[in-house]
Parts: C-alpha cells; sequence; structure tokens
C-alpha cells in the first residue's frame, strides 16, 4: 500500500475544449491538513468534482490508498470514506438541522432492504444509534438548538457548520472542504480554523480549498497552489506565500480576497 | 408517546372515523367509502415515487391497472379463488415496474414525465389489443367473483370496505416504516438535492427504484381490491388521464404530507361522486382546485412539516 492517501498522477479535465485541469499532480499523506489555493476559475472546485466522482477526468489517474477510483460514481466513493462540503452550499433546505446530519449516517447504518416497510429488532437499535452519533454531532457543533429547524432558515455561518456536521456524520477518512470560511465573519472563521484542527486531532485527513489567506497559511501543512488547472507552486505554507510565481498570479488575477 | 406528531394524530383520526362510517351508512355511501379507501392506497403509493423520492411519474395508473387486471384474469380465464390472486397482484406490479423503469430511472423531471406517461400508453394499447386473448379488448374483463373463505362469501359491500379498509391501514404502516427509516430518508434527499445525496453515498438509481417497487406493489394490491368491488375491470379505469389524477391528487394536496395526500383523494374522487350534480362538471372542478391550489398553496393544500425526529434530540429546542 501506498504511503499516500490520496494521490492525484497527471490528472486532466476539459470542458468542450477549456482545459479545467491540466496534468495536475498531487499527493495527500494521512493525516494531513492539505491547501488547495489558487485565483478564482483556476480549476479548484473542478479538481474536487473529480475527486468525489461527481466528474470523470479524461486523463490521468485519481489513486486511493493506491488503488485508481477515476470514474467512481459519487455514492460509491462516499462509502470508499472521502466525503466532502460543496462551495455553494447544497442543504436539504426544508428539513431539519437533524435530519440533514442524519443523511450522513446512511452508509453506516445497517438497515435492511425490508425495513423500509417493516421495522424489527436491530432496525431499532440501529435507527436509535444513528441518531444518537447526530446528537453527538450536534453537540459538538453547537447545533442542539436548531435539531428541528429547516436547515435552510439558518444563517449561513451555521449552514456552514451543518454541512461539515453532515459529512463528519458519515466517519469519513477524507475531509473535503470546498471554501469552508466563504461567507464567515471573523469571529466564526477563527472558531472554523479550531474545529478543523480538532476534526484532524480524531484522525481525518483534510483536504480544503480557501481564499482566506491567513487562515490556509496558519492551518494547513502542505499547499499546491493552481492556476488555469495546472499546478504552479507547492510545499509548505512559509515557502508557497513567498514564491514570486505564486504572488504573480495573484497579482494577474484581481481578486484574491473575497 | 408524546412525539406522536400533529399530523398523524390527525391520520388516526381520521381513520377512526373510517372505521366506524359503515355503520352510520346505507351501501351506496359505504361504496363511495370502499373507492375512497382503495384510491387512497393508490395515492400513497404514488406518493411514494412523486412526493419521497421526487420522480415525475405520470403512469401510475398502469401499477394500479396491472394489479387489477392479474386478479381479473387469474380469476375469469384460470380459476384462481381471489385469495390466491392477492401476492401475483402485488408481485407481477413489483417486477414489471423494476423492468420497465430500470432503463429510465435515470431521466430527469420532464424526461421521466413523458417515458412514464409512455409506458401507461403502452400498457392500455396491450389491453385493448387483447393480448394473447386475456385482457378481453376494450370490454375488458366481466365475471370476477366474490372473495371467498372456508365457503364464506364476502359479497356485500360492507365486506369489500373493511377489506379496502385493512388495505389502507397496510400501506399507513408502510409510510410510516418508510419515513422512520433509512430509505425514507435516503428519498428525501435525493428529492431535495441529488448531488448532496450522493455525496453522502446514496446511489440515486437504487432508491429510486426502491419506491417504484413498493409503490407498484401497493398500487397493485389496490389494483386487485378495485377488480373484486367492481366484478369487472377495462382499460378506461387505467388510463392516463387516470394517472394524471393520481399525480395531481399529491401535489394537489401536499406532497409527503399524510392528511394532504387524503384531502386531495376527497377532493379529487368523492366530492364529485357526492354531489352528484357535479359529476359531469367533475374535471372542470380538478382543474379550478389543480390551478387555484398552484397559484394559493404550490406546495399542496396541506404540506409535509419535516422534522420526524426521536424527542431526546429536542431538549435543547426552544
Ligand atoms: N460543468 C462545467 N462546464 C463547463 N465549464 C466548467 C464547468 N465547471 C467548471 N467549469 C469551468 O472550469 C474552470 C474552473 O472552474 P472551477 O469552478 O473549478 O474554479 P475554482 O478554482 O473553483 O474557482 P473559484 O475560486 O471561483 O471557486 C472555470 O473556467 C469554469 O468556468
Ligand atoms: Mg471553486
Amino acid at each position: 500500500m501506498s504511503e499516500y492517501l490520496l494521490e492525484i498522477k497527471n490528472v486532466s479535465k476539459f470542458f468542450y475544449g477549456l482545459t479545467a485541469i491540466d496534468a495536475l499532480s498531487l499527493k495527500v499523506k494521512q493525516g494531513q491538513i492539505y491547501g488547495i489555493i489558487g485565483p478564482n476559475g483556476a480549476g479548484k472546485t473542478t479538481l474536487f468534482n473529480c475527486i468525489t466522482g461527481i466528474y470523470t477526468p479524461e486523463e490521468g489517474e485519481i489513486l486511493w490508498k493506491g488503488k485508481d477510483i477515476k470514474g467512481t460514481p459519487p455514492h460509491k466513493i462516499a462509502e470508499l470514506g472521502i466525503l466532502r462540503t460543496f462551495q455553494t452550499i447544497r442543504l436539504f433546505a426544508e428539513m431539519s438541522v437533524a435530519e440533514n446530519i442524519m443523511s450522513g449516517r446512511h452508509i453506516k447504518s445497517k438497515q435492511k432492504w425490508y425495513n423500509g416497510l417493516i421495522p424489527t429488532p436491530a432496525y431499532y437499535k440501529d435507527e436509535r444509534e444513528n441518531w444518537e452519533k447526530v446528537g453527538e454531532l450536534m453537540e459538538f457543533f453547537g447545533l442542539s438548538q436548531y435539531a428541528t429547524t429547516p436547515a435552510g432558515d439558518l444563517s449561513y455561518g451555521v449552514q456552514r457548520k451543518i454541512e461539515m456536521a453532515r459529512a463528519l456524520a458519515a466517519e469519513p477518512e477524507l475531509l473535503i472542504l470546498d471554501e469552508p470560511a466563504a461567507g464567515l465573519n471573523e469571529n466564526e472563521t477563527i472558531e472554523l480554523a479550531k474545529t478543523i484542527r480538532e476534526i484532524r486531532e480524531r484522525g481525518v485527513t483534510i483536504m480544503m480549498i480557501e481564499h482566506d489567506m491567513e487562515m490556509v497559511m496558519s492551518l494547513t501543512e502542505y499547499i499546491t497552489v493552481i492556476n488555469f488547472g495546472a499546478k504552479i507552486s507547492a510545499g509548505v505554507p512559509a515557502f508557497v506565500q513567498d514564491d514570486p510565481i505564486v504572488v504573480e498570479a495573484y497579482i494577474g488575477s484581481d481578486d484574491e480576497d473575497e | 408517546m408524546k412525539n406522536i406528531s400533529k399530523n398523524s394524530m390527525i391520520a388516526f383520526g381520521l381513520l377512526a372515523i373510517m372505521g366506524v362510517f359503515p355503520f352510520f351508512a346505507n351501501s351506496a355511501w359505504i361504496a363511495i367509502g370502499t373507492t375512497f379507501l382503495v384510491f387512497s392506497a393508490v395515492a400513497f403509493s404514488q406518493d411514494i415515487i412523486l412526493g419521497r423520492a421526487g420522480a415525475f411519474h405520470m403512469g401510475h395508473a398502469a401499477f394500479f391497472g396491472i394489479g387489477a387486471y392479474t386478479t381479473a384474469i387469474l380469476n375469469v380465464h384460470f380459476g384462481w379463488p381471489i385469495l390466491a390472486t392477492w401476492a401475483p397482484a402485488v408481485i407481477i406490479p413489483v417486477v414489471i415496474a423494476l423492468l420497465v423503469t430500470g432503463p429510465i430511472i435515470h431521466l430527469r423531471g420532464d424526461y421521466l414525465l413523458v417515458a412514464t406517461i409512455g409506458i401507461n400508453i403502452v400498457f392500455i394499447q396491450i389491453l385493448e389489443n387483447d393480448l394473447f386473448g386475456l385482457t378481453g379488448g376494450p370490454n375488458g374483463i366481466f365475471g370476477i367473483e366474490v372473495i371467498k373463505v372456508f365457503g364464506f362469501e364476502f359479497f356485500e359491500q360492507i365486506h369489500m370496505y373493511y377489506l379496502a379498509f385493512i388495505l389502507l391501514g397496510i400501506t399507513l404502516f408502510i409510510m410510516k416504516s418508510l419515513d422512520s427509516s433509512k430509505f425514507g430518508r435516503a428519498m428525501f434527499y435525493i428529492n431535495k438535492d441529488d448531488i448532496a445525496a450522493q455525496s453522502m453515498g446514496i446511489s440515486i438509481r437504487y432508491y429510486k427504484l426502491y419506491a417504484f417497487a413498493i409503490g407498484a406493489g401497493i398500487a397493485g394490491a389496490a389494483g386487485s381490491m378495485f377488480a373484486v368491488q367492481y366484478s369487472a375491470v377495462s382499460p378506461e379505469a387505467f388510463n392516463v388521464l387516470q394517472s394524471i389524477m393520481f399525480f395531481t391528487i399529491v401535489l394537489v394536496g401536499g406532497s409527503a404530507s399524510l392528511p394532504g395526500v387524503l384531502i386531495g383523494t376527497f377532493v379529487m374522487f368523492i366530492l364529485p361522486e357526492i354531489f352528484r350534480e357535479f359529476e359531469t362538471a367533475r374535471y372542470l372542478v380538478f382543474g379550478v382546485a389543480m390551478i387555484l391550489t398552484m397559484i394559493l398553496r404550490p406546495r399542496g393544500i396541506w404540506p409535509v412539516k419535516f422534522g420526524n425526529i426521536p424527542s431526546f434530540l429536542k431538549k435543547d429546542v426552544k
């Protein structure tokens, strides 16, 4: 088995002639907090969509624990232990916070096909255990008071927490966060950084896209910088921060921080 | 049990009323009541597919009809007792539903809608062309027997009423099990955001087919009962217009809402029966109800309320 949890090898993704990802390679170690940065439209989200099976890259390999998972459908990717949040929040807006988080328990639930028709003792036990897990996560994220509130009625910051809680409910090995701090105020961002560290302490590997440079630089251990779909720099935060190519790329695009 | 929702309390109330209804009604009213119960079961089965899984399925009358014709054919042509036709009247619609929706289940919204209408039309064509000399063509099949158990004949209207009542009870039991299991929740997740659902490990294909299978099974059972109640089956009871009706009941009443679907069935099928003079204007009632509801209450007359979670999770809710 590979020493890396996730390896992206020469991956390319095209949209009608547009090269969204250009022969990109990177490696994520178990237990890392790994950062992906780059200007708007660089292809960061597309990369995450390739990893999670929403898109299938035309070229290259995506190795999960040494096995190529390219072309695996999203629901199977989740079963492998790769869970994600979305840049534009995707919650089940009319459903309660608890029900939203419960969706993360889906792959852990051991209910049999006939439990959709008839309950059994094993079903009651399973159902109880999964709801308890939801309760723990709501407590961890400070969401308990919103248990019955429709997720769509809550503030942006709270919705971001629900998305993370939902992904964590599936007990992922790799948690993929697409701009988790977007739309958060300063206090919320500080709280988020703390939460991300705590999640890592539980043994979860984290990959995150983030435009908030202060946060990325303080939180991540390794960063890959993407521009126009290609890797332009990679290394520890201190290195990347001062890399002239990176500075150039960000000056070239006028929207470093949004 | 303090965490019984308001909706299920109302449902229990309605069930209690329907349970004693025959003691206060003459047989004509009991017949209307029976129809209401049977159509409610079909509407609920449509609601599993449309209201829960969110599949725009406009061919449900076909599964209802397959159940009805299974009972009719096995009884009239092959001499099976009605009781023996019950299992096939459930299983055959389930198998056919899986076979015909399997290849189209990935279609979205309007595409699936058109494809399921196609299924319904093909079904009607098969019936009208008297396939294998079994379906009886445009006239259908007559002379379906009554249910007999150990020599006792269930020939009175009140017997059919209580059988239909049991059918609806079983249907509601299944819906309750579904809604409080990972299967029902998975359907809602897919319905609300399929990308998010997939990313949480939910197979869209599996849960949509699951919805179709259960929906077709319940509709088939209701069809069997319908065939026995009228002792005849014919194609026009299962055409696309009927499918539109079931589809509309769910949207007008309220997707995935128990009282909503009951209200929808009542408005669409029973009101016209009660006000006889309405009957000719039946479709006018539908049409107006559909338009008004979609304008005034786009989520249905009685929309579903989410938040069906165990009470121990509600302790911090203010
Ligand atoms: N489904 C799609 N069809 C066509 N083009 C797409 C699609 N998804 C992304 N793109 C294009 O691919 C490029 C990369 O987009 P992507 O969303 O990955 O950028 P990003 O780095 O996440 O940017 P941002 O920081 O703004 O989120 C963009 O030019 C975008 O327009
Ligand atoms: Mg993006």
